[in-house]
């Protein structure tokens, strides 16, 4: 009866151990193989990186991509604030 | 009269045994389930119906060719199995143990004598051994559930591995407790048995039906049903715990948002994974590689047709099968005894287990990371049961806080306690199987 514990301990032992170390390989190997795509990733990533950073002070140090959409865009943005100020301006005058 | 006579003595009124009618209650009691609780209506409708109809008196859906012949053949095929068998008494009972224990050629040869006498496998019989004494239903679902899964949230934060890893401490836990069960002499399980209850921590359906199937064919039924019945259970086990083991200012916890991740890191994602699995655990490579082969088909985005039929039609169609297989089992012989209770008792401990431990990893390397990094709410969503789980952790973010949002940090974990937990048979199928 004992022989049957023993061998639930050793599978805990075993089993628990082998799933964490999978899983901190697989962690390892995750994270190693996101570091060597993202740097042959071509041209779009650094661009789009470089507008988060000049915009968005909030999400720095995210590495791109889908933040930069088009609102935060620094021409659009631009373009839309002179706007604003001719439409307060011509409103103004009248 | 004689007519008449007979007429009775084939009706099923007549037949039916107690064990029948508890079972076919059962099979009633899992469709109220499915229907007016909605516990996971997908499995356990087909499954009750199933069941139901596996208990039909005379009507030997269920059972295969043999055991058919056994029971409804009368004494003259009776005497021709014995002699086949080499048993002196032509009693039911006896034929089918040695039937059970004999060689393979041996239970070829019975089969063709039970089809001699005109006497063939039922239909769930032949679903059962088609879908699940195959290992084709459980595994074509892991494909499908591989096409439906997005790496996206685990990619952009790979730690949450380790809160997948953590969470399947459920599934060995409730293993050291069906042996110590065994040896304080309350229940009856061998190794093999308690490794296949365990599993039913994983909150892994396909997958706890494929390790009791590999390890425990006979507990199958109790072991499905106990699986899908809790994972419906999830959002009224994990709260409670949830609660317990977190703090107010833990649970308000705003994680930083998650980096975009390329196609090219999802294309690759699987192969790396199926990599590892091929080199270290190959008894999960039937697991992990039918689930890889559907999350490739899903990201490469030139097999759209396949994806969808993988994700949609197919598992639809195995999920049929699957569910009716499984009800198939649901026999009084082999459900109503106390392993069964057992088992449903073990499962939940298994759930609950699973649930603290993760949550506890959670509160660890929030602490680690300088205790504002991590929610130890999505520690919880490591016991897979996608995505059940991951909006239970949402829930109760949502609730210590309105503006947090944890949907898609919770995913992380989620989609790696399925990793865990196909990881973990596969240790189980390794060592006890």
């Amino acid at each position: 009866m004992d022989g049957i514990l023993a061998e639930g301990f050793s599978l805990l032992l075993f089993g628990m151990g082998f799933v964490v170390v999978f899983l901190t390989l697989l962690v390892f190997a995750t994270s190693l193989m996101s570091r060597i795509l993202v740097r042959f990733e071509p041209a779009p990533v650094p661009v789009a990186a470089k507008k988060t950073g000049a915009t968005a002070g909030a999400t720095a140090g995210a590495a791109a991509g889908a933040t930069a959409g088009a609102v935060n865009d620094p021409a659009l943005i631009a373009v839309l604030s002179a706007a604003v100020k001719k439409y307060r301006e011509d409103r103004n005058s009248h | 009269m004689d007519a008449l006579l007979s007429i009775w003595h084939s009706s099923g009124l007549y037949n039916l045994t107690a064990g029948q009618v508890v079972m076919i209650f059962v099979g009633i009691l899992l469709l109220y389930l499915a229907i007016y609780k909605k516990f996971e209506p997908l499995l356990l409708v087909p499954i009750g119906f199933g069941g139901i109809l596996a208990n039909i008196p005379q009507a030997g859906i269920a059972y295969s060719a043999v055991e058919n012949a056994l029971y409804f053949g009368g004494a003259e095929v009776l005497t021709e199995m014995a002699l086949l068998l080499g048993s002196a008494t032509a009693n039911v009972a006896e034929l089918k143990l040695l039937i059970a224990e004999a060689p393979a050629s041996m239970k070829a040869a019975a089969t063709l004598v039970a089809q001699d006498a005109g006497f063939n496998n039922g239909m769930l019989y032949n679903f059962y051994s088609i879908a699940i004494l195959s290992g084709a239903a459980p595994l074509l679902i892991f494909m499908g559930v591989g096409a439906m899964t997005d790496f996206g949230p685990l990619l952009a934060n790979p730690r949450m591995l380790f809160l997948g890893a953590a969470a399947q401490f459920g599934i060995f836990a409730t293993v050291i407790g069906a042996v110590f069960l065994t040896s304080i002499g309350v229940m009856d399980f061998t190794i093999q048995e308690a490794a296949a209850i365990g599993i039913i921590g994983g909150a892994d359906g396909p997958t706890a039906i494929w390790v009791s199937t590999m390890l425990a064919p006979h507990l199958l039924g109790a072991i499905a049903v106990s699986a899908y019945a809790y994972m419906a259970l999830v959002p009224m086990v994990q709260p409670p715990i949830m609660r317990l083991l977190t703090t107010e200012r833990e649970r308000k916890i705003v994680m930083s948002q998650l980096r975009p991740v390329t196609k090219r890191e999802k294309i690759f994602f699987p192969i790396v994974l199926l990599f590892l699995v091929a080199l270290l655990l190959p008894a999960a490579a039937p697991l992990l590689g039918m689930f890889c082969f559907g999350n490739l088909m899903r990201e490469c985005g030139v097999v759209d047709r396949l994806s969808d039929t993988a994700q949609n039609a197919l598992i639809n169609i195995v999920t049929i099968f699957l569910g009716l297989s499984v009800g198939s089992v649901l026999v009084a012989e082999k459900f109503l005894d106390m392993q069964t209770v057992g088992i449903m008792i073990l499962g939940i401990v298994a759930f609950a287990l699973g649930t603290a431990s993760g949550v506890l990893m959670g509160k660890l390397m929030n602490w680690m990371m300088g205790g504002n990094a991590i929610n130890p709410l999505i520690g919880s969503a490591g016991v897979s049961a996608v995505p059940m789980a991951a909006r239970v952790s949402n829930k109760l973010g949502l609730e210590a806080n309105p503006q947090n949002f944890l949907l898609m940090h919770a995913m992380g974990p989620n989609v790696a306690g399925v990793i865990g937990s196909a990881i973990a048979a596969g240790v189980m199928i390794k060592f006890v199987g």
